[in-house]
């Protein structure tokens, strides 16, 4: 032991020489690129704008997701237009399916894309923290689409404590979006009669109808981690979406309270609960893998799915349902509620003015203006246009006076092909204009009879749309994981998954429920919640100031 | 000859229970590949066990066509040719020195290898090396930093150690140089130790897809494995998810749809076979008396 | 420090003999010390990084600039809420996977050494190390699957037989996990395990099993007295490993096949906490105080089995 343990000193004294040799070598670099950057990295308001098209423009693009891989540049028809028209190449930086390290090691070695396609997360925030990004501020009146699609209060609200705008959001509307809600098995619906599905009693009578009557049917499908169960909290109560769920804070008033005493939360485990014991819900629900839920629903083995976005498989198994029996397929419901609630204050699901993600340029971009430049023609109606449709000439030919496009009889006829399109340009879709892109759609779907509109659209148009709550003043509640308040909300993730998993599956009565919530609250209490909750709390208000 | 009534029921069971294992290990495997044949639309549907329904070359179609995927697939094989053999070299002739009963500092340079078994600096330090050494994006990123395995050694030095002294006893009083002897005599008496730890280095080599996704950013030099764990990441990518507003979800799995699972199925088939090839290969060095001829004293 | 350990190593040199002790085996020294270097540059250079765990590390300041911490990371991993739950399990898992998956290869070299039928033979051995190549995404697709309420052929197949009355819930109910992990972790890695023995077990004489037969021993005999020992070496050895890597319970197959919550009180072991809880939230200093203490943990229980394995004579040093 004693060898071994004088070999163990040498060996990290010599490291430890290393060390201090490499972390001087490195420590030099680094102020080396603090002082050039600080010259290239302010843009200068004066220069005439970049137009895309006559200077080439060529950055690297990071997609900062584990499962994204983004396709080649110029193979598809809509960005060989683009690279072909507006001479610009993108240049992928592969994320190798471990994201949050490869980003790390970037950061450490100052070696940043030029753009970063990312969650808008405390990450943002450090990188802009430590003055790694650039600000588009100097950018948003010369290149107008942004400001002019997403809005002054969306932009406002993705600006940083700064008072500047460093993030392109990403289907960022003005107008509600999303598809939660109920998905419903038209054939067994029909054989039972067609009943009413307007409150969580005929929902529930309903369910216990399709188990004795179809007992290789699963009554109510909930989706892998059973996160259905989470969107059945919007019945029991008046505006209330289920990111309160994935908040683990419930607005009363102005404060943010806990989850585990919230009384609609607590009702809906107790109804989940007992739906699992009488087995009405699957008892895979919470092993089950994504694949085995699309299966049973493509095979018509549910009667109800209820989800965060049942529309995808919905429109697939519709189709598939459809071509074998002209009586089968899918259609949804109004979102059910508790009686004596307000059908038209149910909110199933919710979306948010500032869309789903956002990209940001590093100061590592040569030139970030023209970065800018592009994405804003790719985010305004040319650029939507072009990588949704394709070029002009082929599924649309002009525009009308809103710019929407004039779709032409192949988009109709060439499903297939406009699939296959779809298909190669769909992991390009960066920024998308939410506004736009569904105006345009739902311009088009409503000149169609109803028999050719697709699945999708209608019920989008019929429910979905208008049962989506604007959670908008809900973003960035949550604190960076390294911080205290971030050690507390890793706990509070765990004890609230845990005790929901256990009160749906274990429990055997409404008083177990409460007593494992009930126990699951004092834990959290213990772990630091109220602090937590505050943080949130200041986090909310600053948002909602924002948005007056 | 004759076998017992115990021998007899001994082979029996043995053959029995080998079967059954045989079978449970084939099964994921022929049913993975039996669902890239099959129509991705139909795999859907689920029920796909012993035999496509819908039989299609498709998928394979697609995979074939990506060039990215092809590139992957040569920089595999070279990666795990150019990795296999110079740290199967490197590391045995490392192997043999650590056996050598009279070797100076033996102890301590055998706890100096163990340690970096337990103890690493983590990824940013290697990471901070690997730039410094101008590793990055490059193609010997992939082979240099594993040429020498300390588990490698140890095993071949186990098996050196296994090597009847005598032979070596009697080459040195023959005049060999002991480099002389690990080539003459160790080398080509090892042919299992060598051939099995070429297969793990192989397999080890072909299917890293970590340190590539590290150090290399440029797509054209992603060994195919990196690509296929990106594939298959889209299925995890759910978890994530459940955190997110209902529309931008929907957004989400919209591009995740892009990929059916017999899309993912044939990727992973061809990532896959070619380096299942290489064992049949090993097993020819596994035959029962391969060393007798030089054991004979 | 640094100087009393040249001057250390200096006195070490000045042993009568030493230095013309080592220039007369320059030849074996040449094969070490070339792969010494290596490792010296590609393992012990980098592991300066082990001082994050005494660190509040940012990696915007760098090892440089952010501040020291001692201890504090390692006291909160010791009085965090979950940290007996994790080791009980980490330690039951990894005895678990050490009693039955360390001597199943060994068994399966065993038995595949005493088929006579070459293609069958050859045709098995292929086979039974196909599931390595599989990865876990997929491997517990199939186990979920198979072990699925609805439609899961493990309960079909229980229900006809008529052993149980109603699909058991396999994946969600404590008291199955562990043994549904073991064997999964066993059958992926057996055929693929069992290559090394069946390697040690090709190098044996082959007429001791001759003499061994004209004396009369059955074939169980055979095994026992024969191939047994002539593969003890390489068995010790991976025993050795195998008793330095307890604290790896591991990690990816935990993470797919504990999928459901309710499990988390007999899954989680130290890897995946320190996942979700560390590397998920960019605390660096706190995984990288975790993982220290695994190390130190393993170099003991490593330096402990080599110790009971020097009588064997089979010890690494």
């Amino acid at each position: 032991m004693i060898t071994f343990s004088k070999a163990f000193h040498a060996a990290l004294s010599v490291s430890l020489v290393f060390v201090l040799v490499l972390a001087g070598c490195s420590s030099n670099k680094e102020t080396n690129a603090g002082t050039t950057e600080g010259t290239n990295g302010s843009p200068n308001a004066d220069t005439a704008s970049f137009v895309l098209g006559e200077q080439p423009l060529e950055f690297s693009f990071y997609g900062h997701y584990d499962w994204y891989t983004m396709p080649p540049w110029g193979e598809d028809l809509s960005t060989k237009w683009i690279k072909d028209n507006k001479k610009v190449n993108v240049v992928p930086i592969s994320s190798g399916g471990s994201a949050k390290q490869k980003l790390n090691t970037m950061i450490v070695s100052q070696e940043l894309p030029d753009v970063i396609w990312m969650e808008r997360d405390a990450d943002v925030e450090k990188l802009r923290s430590e003055g790694l990004l650039v600000p588009f501020d100097d950018y948003l009146d010369k290149y107008p689409n942004l400001k002019r699609w997403a809005g002054e209060a969306t932009l406002d609200m993705l600006r940083s404590p700064d008072g500047k705008l460093y993030q392109f959001p990403n289907w960022y509307t003005t107008q509600p979006n999303g598809n939660a809600g109920y998905l419903v098995n038209k054939k067994i619906y029909e054989e039972l009669g067609s009943p009413s599905l307007e409150t969580t009693d005929d929902l529930y009578a309903y369910l216990t109808q399709v188990k004795a009557k179809y007992p290789d049917v699963v009554p109510l499908e909930v989706g892998q981690s059973a996160s259905g169960i989470d969107v059945l909290v919007s019945a029991f109560a008046e505006n209330r979406p289920y990111t309160y769920n994935a908040m683990k804070a419930v607005p009363t008033g102005d404060q943010l309270g806990s989850i585990f005493t919230d009384a609609a939360f607590r009702e809906s485990i107790q109804y989940a609960s007992k739906l699992y014991r009488e087995k009405l819900i699957s008892q895979d629900s919470f092993t089950q893998k994504l694949e085995q839920v699309e299966q049973k629903v493509m095979t018509g083995k549910i009667a109800v799915f209820a989800a965060s976005s049942p529309t995808e498989f919905g429109a697939k198994g519709n189709a598939l349902l459809k071509a074998d029996d002209p009586d089968a397929g899918y259609i949804m419901v109004w979102p059910v509620h508790k009686a004596g609630l307000d059908k038209n204050k149910i909110f199933p699901g919710d979306y948010k003015q500032l869309g789903w993600n956002v990209s940001v340029i590093t100061k590592a971009a040569k030139d970030p203006e023209a970065v800018f430049a592009f994405l804003d023609w790719f985010t305004g109606p040319e650029g939507q246009r072009i990588i949704m449709w394709g070029p002009e000439g082929l599924y649309w030919e002009g525009t009308d006076a809103e710019e929407a496009p004039q779709f032409t009889e192949k988009f109709t006829s060439d499903i297939e092909g406009r699939e296959a399109l779809m298909a190669a340009t769909v992991n390009f879709q960066w920024n998308g204009n939410t506004v736009y892109v569904d105006d345009s759609k739902m311009k088009f779907e409503s000149t169609l009879p109803a028999e050719k509109r697709s699945w999708e659209t209608y019920w989008q148009s019929e429910i979905t749309w208008k049962t989506q709550y604007d959670t908008t003043e809900f973003v960035n509640l949550d604190p960076a994981g390294d911080t205290d308040e971030g050690i507390v909300a890793q706990s509070i993730f765990d004890i609230y998954e845990k005790a929901r998993a256990k009160a749906i599956m274990n429990a055997a009565s409404d008083e177990e429920v409460a007593s494992i919530l009930d126990k699951a609250e004092a834990d959290a209490q213990k772990a630091g919640y109220e602090k937590l909750l505050k943080y949130k709390t200041t986090k909310w208000q600053e948002n909602v100031s924002k948005l007056k | 000859m004759k076998l017992s009534f115990g021998d007899k029921t001994f082979v029996t069971v043995n053959y029995l229970l080998l079967f059954l294992l045989g079978f449970t290990a084939f099964y994921p495997f022929w049913n993975a590949a039996v669902i890239s044949f099959n129509a991705g639309t139909d795999t859907m549907l689920g029920g796909i066990t012993f035999w496509p329904r819908v039989f299609s070359l498709d998928n394979y179609e697609v995979v074939f066509k990506d060039k990215r995927l092809i590139d992957g697939f040569v920089i595999s094989v070279l990666r795990t040719v150019v990795g296999t053999v110079l740290s199967i070299a490197a590391t045995a002739i490392f192997a043999y020195g650590m056996t050598k009963r009279n070797l100076i500092g033996k102890k301590f340079y055998m706890i100096f290898c163990v340690l970096t078994m337990y103890f690493s600096g983590g990824l940013i330090p290697s990471y901070l090396l690997i730039r410094e050494l101008d590793l990055m994006n490059s193609f010997w990123v992939m082979v240099i930093p594993g040429i020498i395995s300390v588990w490698n050694m140890i095993i071949f030095r186990t098996f050196f150690m296994g090597i009847p002294g005598g032979l070596e006893e009697s080459a040195q009083i023959d005049g060999s140089s002991n480099w002389g002897i690990l080539f003459r005599i160790i080398f080509p008496l090892s042919g299992p130790v060598i051939a099995t730890l070429s297969l793990f280095t192989a397999v080890y080599h072909w299917n890293d897809w970590f340190s590539p996704s590290l150090y290399i950013s440029n797509i054209d030099l992603l060994p195919i494995q990196t690509k296929l764990q990106q594939i298959l990441n889209s299925n995890i990518m759910l978890e994530q998810m459940s955190q997110m507003d209902s529309a931008a979800q929907g957004r989400m799995s919209s591009m995740r749809a892009v990929t059916t699972k017999s899309l993912s199925m044939a990727t992973m088939m061809v990532a896959t076979v070619p380096i299942l090839c290489v064992y049949p290969f090993v097993q020819k060095y596994f035959v029962k008396g391969v060393l007798i001829g030089s054991l004979k004293e | 420090m640094l100087q009393t350990n040249i001057r250390k190593s200096q006195h070490v040199f000045k042993q009568p003999g030493l230095t013309k002790r080592f220039m007369k085996q320059w030849d074996i020294q040449l094969m070490v010390i070339p792969a010494l270097l290596f490792i010296f540059v590609f393992s012990y250079i980098p592991m300066y990084g082990v001082l994050m765990a005494f660190q509040d590390y940012s990696i915007f300041k760098g090892f440089m600039n952010s501040p020291w911490v001692g201890f504090k990371h390692f006291e909160m991993f010791f009085h965090a809420p979950e940290f007996w739950t994790v080791m009980r399990n980490t330690l039951v898992i990894s005895l678990l996977k050490l009693g039955v998956g360390f001597p199943a290869p060994i068994i399966l070299a065993l038995m595949l050494n005493e088929i006579n039928n070459r293609i069958f033979k050859r045709i098995v051995q292929t086979i039974s190390y196909l599931p390595h190549f599989l990865s876990w995404v997929i491997v517990s697709g199939f186990v979920v699957s198979m072990l699925s309420t609805d439609n899961g052929s493990l309960n079909i197949l229980l229900e006809s037989l008529h052993l149980i009355k109603e699909p058991i819930n396999f994946l969600s109910l404590p008291e199955y996990f562990w043994a549904i992990l073991v064997t999964t972790g066993v059958w992926k890695e057996i055929g693929f395990a069992s290559i090394v023995y069946l390697a040690a077990i090709a190098g044996i004489n082959p007429h001791l099993y001759e003499a061994a037969s004209i004396d009369g021993a059955s074939k169980v005999r055979q095994i026992f007295s024969i191939t047994i020992p002539s593969i003890l070496p390489v068995i010790v050895v991976f025993s050795i490993l195998a008793i330095g890597n307890l604290l790896n319970a591991g990690f990816e197959d935990i993470l797919l096949l504990a999928g459901n919550p309710v499990l988390r009180d007999v899954s989680d072991v130290i890897d995946t906490y320190v996942y979700r809880v560390g590397i998920q939230n960019s605390r660096f200093s706190y995984a990288t105080a975790a993982g220290l203490f695994k190390a130190v943990i393993s170099v003991g229980l490593l330096a402990g089995a080599n110790y009971l394995a020097r009588r064997s004579g089979n010890s690494l040093w």
